[in-house]
């Protein structure tokens, strides 16, 4: 019976979810767009940070990629939004593959620094491309339509939790926990690990890039600084960590909170919002380091103790 | 028939120190060898050189009759190479069935596609080893002794054809060491050929068809475990020298 129910959920919230642009007003609509398309990159982030352990800042890259082929696609080759969304992919995978690879040879903190190093290399290359538009950017048609951009984005992230459930119960998800566990014993154990880290990267890539294009034909606007922000690759992994990295809900969870926290602080108290949303921040990664999703999991179990034990487990 | 494995004339250097210095044997189908020698000899060297985890500076390795000397270490484990680590390896953040169902989705000719089959497979070593009473734990949460029957219950899911076991009795009780004894004659009875590094002398003695002694990394000695252990250079390796 409950087995049945946990099935159904995530159904009737799909459901639920996709009835908003009938019933909410243009700006919770926006609010909206925004946080599911944050949500698909948490989930994306997820894939390669929260199941094989790789703590990727590279994943702004392949949101940038993503939106700036299909602002070339459109702007430049007056293809349609489909094509660019391909092309943004594409390239983004591409990316994945041929960075992966020798990036993905990086452990731990080393990864991380390679890959922020790359999100800065691409914001020079792409501001001294013509086709890119140098520094200013570039401008795409508008598209008045947010109902259709939020149903796009809310099926773009149907789609990367599809994926990552599928992750969660085979034999790939196995081999990618088991390197996040223990790169070493999984390579002894048969898990080929540089195809799996570099397949993890990769898909991490398209539903990124995905999720980038959507976000630049809605906004209509891209220039360097902005497409490959290093801050947002730290949201995805702050609301991935806050839910729960390596579940299947929980960047989903830690998205949705967090966004709904930062979007009433900055309406209800405006410049002291970014400190109220660094102090959550830091509460949440004292009391509960291992996201929601272990909560969830234990605190039925350790009751309040469950905070405690984690402060003192993790006191610096 | 050919041997199972042949080592020959196998050498590591780590930056000046030559940890294995011209090995060479071999091990035939369903042989138990024992690997034995003082601390720093070489020993788990030399099983990392056969599982794949060091590459060798010189010399070849043949598993099943094909040269395997610089295969990645996941391409060996899938013809058939299984080994556990002395500083165990469990995934720490997984259930002990599940660190098990690893081994059994990956390991010898790619392991099991489906994650339900896999988990039978592991229930059922679990069970083979004595640990299906902790299947549902977390691996992070096990003792020592029970640590080391993870150890080689994640090496057994593999199906191995060549078992390499470094040190799976450290540690253990008299009782506890019985256990992994008979298991161990099980595991061969299924026709698997062993390596097996050990200290507990009266174990290896009992268990190993013959004995390979390593010494600041050279074969000092090979041949029955009676013969090799009343060896006057094995016994100075393990004492020292008697003073005359």
């Amino acid at each position: 019976m409950t087995r049945r129910l946990l099935w159904f959920a995530p159904l009737v919230a799909l459901a639920a979810l996709a009835t908003v642009p009938w019933l909410a007003s243009p700006a919770l609509i926006q609010f909206g767009i925004t946080t599911l398309l944050l949500a698909t990159l948490a989930q994306a982030w997820n894939i390669i940070g929260g199941f094989a352990g790789y703590a990727s800042f590279g994943n702004s890259v392949f949101y940038g990629l993503g939106g700036y082929g299909t602002a070339i696609a459109m702007v430049q080759l007056h293809l349609p939004f489909g094509v660019g969304l391909a092309l943004g992919a594409a390239l983004a995978v591409v990316f994945a593959l041929l960075l992966g690879l020798p990036v993905l040879r990086l452990r731990g903190h080393y990864f991380a620094i390679a890959t922020l190093a790359l999100a800065e290399a691409m914001t020079g290359i792409v501001a001294n491309l013509d086709i890119a538009g140098r520094n200013i950017g570039l401008v795409l048609p508008l598209l008045k339509g947010d109902a259709l951009f939020y149903e796009l984005s809310l099926g773009l992230l149907a789609l990367v939790t599809l994926t990552v459930f599928w992750i969660s119960r085979s034999r790939f998800g196995f081999g990618l926990i088991a390197i996040r566990e223990d790169e070493d014993a999984a390579a002894v154990m048969g898990v080929n690990t540089t195809l799996y880290k570099a397949a993890a990267f990769t898909l991490a890539g398209f539903f990124s890039a995905l999720a980038g294009g959507i976000h630049t034909y809605w906004i209509t606007f891209l220039d360097p600084i902005s497409a490959f922000d290093i801050t947002l690759n730290v949201m995805m992994i702050i609301m991935a960590i806050f839910g729960g990295a390596g579940s299947i809900f929980g960047p989903l969870i830690g998205a949705l909170l967090l966004a709904s926290i930062s979007e009433v602080l900055s309406t209800e108290v405006t410049n002291l919002a970014s400190l109220f949303f660094g102090l959550v921040i830091v509460v949440a990664v004292i009391f509960m380091p291992r996201g929601l999703a272990d909560v969830m999991r234990r605190f039925k179990r350790l009751g309040w103790r469950y905070f405690s034990q984690n402060v003192r487990e993790n006191r610096l | 028939m050919t041997p199972i494995l042949q080592v020959s004339h196998m050498t590591k250097r780590f930056e000046g120190l030559v940890a294995v210095d011209d090995v060479s044997f071999e091990l035939a189908e369903g042989e138990i060898l024992g690997l034995i020698g003082p601390n720093g000899a070489g020993k788990t060297t030399t099983v990392s050189l056969i599982s794949g985890t060091v590459e060798p500076s010189a010399g070849k390795i043949l598993f099943q009759g094909a040269p395997i000397a610089h295969l990645p270490a996941f391409r060996r484990s899938r013809l058939g190479i299984g080994r556990t680590f002395q500083l165990m390896k469990p995934f720490p953040g997984l259930n002990v069935l599940d660190n098990v169902a690893v081994g059994a989705l990956f390991g010898t000719g790619g392991g099991q596609r489906r994650l339900g089959r896999a988990r039978e497979d592991a229930a059922n070593w679990l069970d083979f080893v004595g640990l299906d009473h902790r299947a549902l734990q977390r691996a992070d949460e096990l003792n020592g002794p029970d640590r080391k029957r993870l150890e080689l219950a994640k090496a057994l899911a593999m199906k191995p054809r060549l078992l390499l076991l470094d040190e799976v009795m450290a540690g253990l009780n008299h009782a506890e060491i019985e256990e992994v004894v008979t298991i161990i004659r099980k595991v061969r009875g299924r026709g698997i050929a062993i390596v097996l590094i050990e200290h507990v002398m009266k174990a290896i003695q009992s268990l190993s068809d013959r004995l390979l002694v390593l010494h600041h990394g050279q074969k000092i000695a090979e041949g029955p475990p009676d013969e090799v252990l009343s060896d006057a250079q094995v016994v100075e390796a393990y004492l020292g020298r008697r003073r005359t």
